[in-house]
Parts: structure tokens; C-alpha cells; sequence
């Protein structure tokens, strides 16, 4: 294989993972957004649709696919409300710094909890189709990454439309530029602050449940997702949507060129090493317009 | 204008203090079951990073979320020198702390203008960075890390585990006495109205930038040294030791036990890694057929509950949630 061919088959595989990391990185910059948060926690969303998926779905005696797959984001769904219930709603107002940590609290919790229902071994979920692998200009995909990508352009049009096309979304996006304001015109901070968890759940466990097939779910995936889609969102910006999600494929892209070239230990190393090279030179993220949150 | 220390006030708490504590654990050292004794050491060597930790968070109003990579630097700077150069942990130890401050200096350059969260990611990076870059370096061992590095000596006599326990608590109580002083001069002054706002700081003509930035030095030094003595205490390090999830673990240390308070510090270490242990006891007893870390579910549970009810931390006078405005 030709130099030019290997490193297109990186940038493939980079997208792949970077759909994912999108996802996750997404959900860091909605709640980020409409409830000034830093949820580190994010990624353990995707663990728990993930598991729930692969799990019922049992390697084929269990749930049918696409059942396990829907049951898999309603779970990551519920857990984000129960969560947000429990341990965000009452510390409304404090210190972000604060806040980070109790989601960290949050992210050890969720993590133990997988470890008792699931315990150690992995999972795997069938691909939602099966088939050859996919050729794009001579480089491969497996046939579930036309899935990841799928999942990526609709929730990307979901958003895009909610955000800039409906009443309720420029709600929202009035209580991001100035909740004082806007919560003077009626808009429901509160509700809004909880909606916007749910749908960062929702969001990291359609990620989880797109990614099981590829690879196996454990207990201790959310970990690096949760790591990887917060560089993103740092990196493209977590004040913008699109931002965020563009910083997720740049990031995949990023650690599969790394992981190719040099070492995949050092994939990890190069997330951080980019994350800190953004923040010296753009602290608002690569691809967001605005310079800093009111 | 000159922040040094010029004249030592009398401490108020300092001295006591720092004495309750060595004695805590010259008598604990003894008194103890081996098993607890080494918990206390462990305690002793996370609160001396913790107190650090405290200065530069709960004084000087910044964060750290990397404070395990100069724990780490510390512990393998020390290790590698005793193992490959036969130089005394005593050296090393100076050396580990020496090379985390160089690090610090290096890191507040970038940090210079991050603030609250994203000062939170940066040092967050530059934690996971170093912890990466420990993984992929054969010298020092890679993923399998280091074995068999050589312990304290005082002249010919192997320091024994009794002794290590007496030494952390002895670091802590020098680090207590030390830093009481320093937050009761007028160098603590200047820290603490960094941390009410850099602004108001600015306009007293406290230089916010070298302040913060020989602060987090000094917290440096003090996790480095925490390090040179792990290493020779467990004779083992490896990355793993100073993840992510320990750095977290010493930001949760310095807030459960109330951020601006130097003996919060020590109760903040000693309620982690006693809630740590606690649960490892009491779990079998709860769910018999749980395998693993499953305890880690209730650690979490109940950190929550704690920041959530007391986001200024177990010491704090303050039992009052802040409430947002709007």
C-alpha cells in the first residue's frame, strides 16, 4: 500500500471514531451551553447505551436488534434525568469549577454502578447491517460506520433545524446569550437547564449504541469517550454546536493519523497535546465565533 | 511592591498543629496494625500533595486538575536516579521536587491567561500528557513501569516501614507549620485577594502572574516530594499510580476538607482514602457476589452528596448554599 493510500485509510478510520467523539463532544457543548455545566460524565451516557444494547441484544438470543439499540438510548436517557435530578438540580448556581467536580462524582458513580449490572466482561451488539466493508476511494469502512455517519448528519439536522428554524429553539438560544433577560420574558431556565441533560443523554447513548458493534462495550469505555468528546468540544468550541461536532471528526482524525504514524499508545497523548495547543492559541475552541460566554 | 515574607506573626494554629500532627503519626506508625500503618502513610503522602493542592486552589482561588504529574515526575525522577545512578532517594527526592517546579514554570506560561474551567482542562492535559508520556518511554519502564526502586537510608540502615510512616507525617507537619505561616504573612494576604478577584488584586499592585505562578511551583514541590518518598515506599510505580483519576482524587481531597484551611488538607486525604477503604470492608457484606471496584458506585454517590451539601467542604463555617440570582 502506497504511502498516500495508508494515510487516506487513517483519515478514514479517524472519521469513524471522530463521529463518535462528535456525538459525545455535542452533548458536552448542550449542556455546556444552555446550563453553563461541564459534564464529565458525558461519556459514561454512551457506556450505559452501549451496555443496554449489547446486553438484551445477548449475541443474538436476546432482544432484536433494533429494540435493544432504542432501549439502549431510552436508559441513557433516563439515567441523564435521574442524574440530573439528583445531583444537578439542587447545586443549580454554584461555582462551575464546583460543578465539574461533582460530575466527576457523578462519572466514579455511574461507572461503579455499570461494573455491578454488567461486572467485567465485554459485550457485543450485532452491526445494524451486515455486509462487505465499504470502499471510499480505495480506503475501507466497516458497514456500521455508514451507521455512525448517518446518526451524525441526522442529529446534526435535528439540531441544526430545532436550533434555527422553531420558536422553542431560539428560546433556548435567548436563555444561553442571557438568562436574566430571558427568564424575565417567562422562559423556563430550570426546564431548559434539564432538557438540555436529557438530550446531551440522549445524544452520548445513540453515540454508545452506534459504536458497540464496532467495539466491544465494557464498563470502563466512558472513561476515554467521555475524555476524547470533551477535547472535542474544547477543541472545536464548546459554545458552538457545529463547533463542537467538527471538533470531534478533527480529534478522530487527529489520533488515528498519531496512532498510524507514530504509536497507538500515543494516541491519548495527541488529544491533550492538541486540546493544549488550542487553548494557548484560541481558548474559545478552533471553530466557534464568539470569544467567551456572557 | 515587595510580597515577601518580611516579619513572622505569630501563628495561631501553625504550631500546635504541625506537632498534633507529627505525633499523630509517630504514634501511629507504631500503635498500628501493618496493614492501617501503611493506609496512614498513604494518607500522610496525599495530604502533603493536598496541602499544596489547597494553597494554590482555596488561597489563591485557581484549580489544578493535574496535580498527580508532579507527584509523578517526583516519583520517577527519584526512582530513576536511585535505580540507574545510584543516587540517594534523599537527593533524588530534592531533585523529583526540583523537576516538578521546572514543569510548573513551564505549565504557567501557557496557563497565564485560563481561568476557572479552562484552566480546569489545561492542567487536566498536561496531567494526562505527562501520564502518556510516561506509558510510551521505555527508560522508564513504559506501561509495566519501574520495580525494585532502592529505599531511604540513614547511613548504613535501610529506612524500615515504621520509619516511612514517621517521615510522611513529619513532611506533612513541616508542610502545616510552613504553609500557616505563609497564609498568615503578608505573601498570604496578597494570595488571598488573588483569590477574591484578580482585578481588586491587580489594583492593590499584587503582580497576579508571578503570584500564581510561584504558587503553583510551591504545590509542585510539595506533590514532587510526595513522590520521591511513594516511590521508595512501595518500591513500585508505575503510570497508572498518578492517572487522571488520581489527580481527581487529591481535587476532591482539597474540597471535601474545605478549600481554604491547611489542616483541611489532611482531613480532606484522610476522609478519601478511609471512604475508599470503608467501603472495600463493607461491600462484600452488602452484595456478596459483587466482583471488582463496584464500591467505587457508592464513592461516588456519596462525594456527590457532600459537594452537593457542602460545596465549601467538610471544615467550612459556611453551611449556606449560594444561590444563583437569576
Amino acid at each position: 500500500m502506497s504511502i498516500g493510500a495508508e494515510l487516506w485509510q487513517f483519515v478514514l478510520s479517524g472519521l469513524v471514531v471522530g463521529g463518535i467523539f462528535a456525538l459525545i463532544a455535542v452533548g458536552f457543548a448542550l449542556t455546556y451551553q444552555v446550563s453553563g455545566l461541564i459534564n464529565f460524565a458525558q461519556g459514561e451516557f454512551a457506556m450505559i447505551g452501549a451496555l443496554t444494547a449489547s446486553s438484551l441484544y445477548a449475541g443474538g438470543s436476546g432482544w432484536p436488534v433494533p429494540a435493544a439499540a432504542v432501549a439502549g438510548v431510552v436508559a441513557a436517557a433516563l439515567v441523564g434525568a435521574v442524574a440530573y435530578l439528583l445531583a444537578f438540580r439542587p447545586s443549580r448556581g454554584y461555582n462551575i469549577v464546583t460543578l465539574i467536580f461533582i460530575s466527576l462524582g457523578l462519572d466514579i458513580a455511574l461507572r461503579g454502578a455499570a461494573l455491578y449490572i454488567w461486572g467485567t466482561n465485554p459485550y457485543q451488539l450485532a452491526p445494524f447491517l451486515n455486509g462487505n466493508a465499504v470502499m471510499i476511494a480505495g480506503g475501507s469502512i466497516p458497514p456500521q460506520a455508514v451507521w455512525v455517519f448517518a446518526s451524525d448528519i441526522v442529529l446534526v439536522a435535528v439540531l441544526y433545524t430545532f436550533f434555527a428554524r422553531t420558536y422553542l429553539g431560539s428560546a433556548v438560544r435567548a436563555a444561553t446569550i442571557n438568562p436574566s433577560i430571558a427568564s424575565t420574558f417567562g422562559i423556563p431556565l430550570k426546564a431548559f437547564a434539564f432538557w438540555s441533560f436529557v438530550a446531551a443523554a440522549v445524544v452520548g447513548g445513540i453515540g454508545g449504541v452506534m459504536i458497540a458493534p464496532i467495539s466491544t462495550a465494557t464498563y470502563d469505555m466512558g472513561l476515554s469517550l467521555g475524555l476524547n468528546g470533551f477535547v472535542a468540544a474544547v477543541v472545536g468550541g464548546l459554545d458552538s454546536l457545529p463547533g463542537a461536532f467538527c471538533g470531534g471528526l478533527l480529534l478522530g482524525v487527529a489520533e488515528k493519523l498519531c496512532g498510524g504514524l507514530l504509536s497507538t499508545g500515543w494516541e491519548q497523548g495527541i488529544a491533550f497535546v492538541l486540546l493544549i495547543f488550542v487553548l494557548v492559541v484560541r481558548p474559545q475552541g478552533l471553530f466557534a465565533r464568539r470569544v467567551r460566554r456572557a | 511592591m515587595d510580597l515577601a515574607v518580611r516579619k513572622r506573626r505569630a501563628p495561631r494554629l501553625g504550631l500546635p498543629l504541625s506537632l498534633l500532627v507529627a505525633l499523630i503519626g509517630c504514634i501511629g506508625a507504631f500503635v498500628l496494625p501493618p496493614y492501617y500503618a501503611g493506609l496512614l502513610t498513604l494518607i500522610g503522602l496525599y495530604a502533603l500533595v493536598t496541602i499544596g493542592l489547597n494553597l494554590f486552589m482555596g488561597y489563591a482561588g485557581q484549580v489544578s486538575l493535574g496535580q498527580a504529574a508532579f507527584m509523578a515526575l517526583g516519583a520517577y525522577t527519584s526512582a530513576v536516579l536511585a535505580k540507574n545512578f545510584a543516587v540517594t532517594p534523599w537527593l533524588g527526592t530534592i531533585a523529583g521536587a526540583l523537576v516538578a517546579a521546572i514543569l510548573a514554570f513551564v505549565i504557567s506560561f501557557v496557563t497565564r491567561r485560563l481561568r476557572e474551567h479552562y484552566l480546569a482542562i489545561a492542567t487536566l492535559a498536561f496531567g494526562i500528557v505527562v501520564t502518556v508520556f510516561l506509558a510510551q518511554t521505555d527508560y522508564v519502564g513504559g506501561n509495566s513501569g519501574l520495580r525494585g526502586i532502592p529505599g531511604f537510608t540513614i547511613g548504613a540502615h535501610a529506612l524500615d516501614r515504621h520509619a516511612y510512616t514517621v517521615m510522611a507525617w513529619v513532611l506533612v507537619a513541616l508542610a502545616v507549620a510552613f504553609s500557616e505561616n505563609l497564609v498568615r504573612s503578608a505573601y498570604g494576604r496578597a494570595l488571598v485577594a488573588l483569590g477574591s478577584g484578580e482585578l481588586g488584586a491587580a489594583a492593590l499592585g499584587i503582580d497576579g502572574d508571578r503570584l500564581k505562578r510561584q504558587i503553583f511551583m510551591l504545590s509542585a514541590v510539595f506533590a514532587g516530594i510526595a513522590g520521591g518518598v511513594y516511590a521508595s515506599y512501595y518500591e513500585f510505580i508505575d503510570p497508572t499510580s498518578f492517572n487522571f483519576l488520581v489527580s481527581v482524587n487529591f481535587v476532591l481531597m482539597s474540597v471535601v476538607g474545605g478549600l481554604r484551611s491547611v489542616g483541611g488538607a489532611i482531613l480532606g486525604a484522610a476522609v478519601i482514602v478511609a471512604l475508599g477503604q470503608a467501603l472495600q470492608i463493607l461491600m462484600p457484606m452488602v452484595l456478596p457476589n459483587a466482583t471488582g471496584d463496584v464500591q467505587t458506585f457508592f464513592y461516588g454517590l456519596i462525594l456527590i452528596v457532600i459537594l452537593v451539601n457542602l460545596p465549601q467542604g467538610l471544615l467550612s463555617a459556611r453551611l449556606r448554599r449560594p444561590r444563583r440570582a437569576a
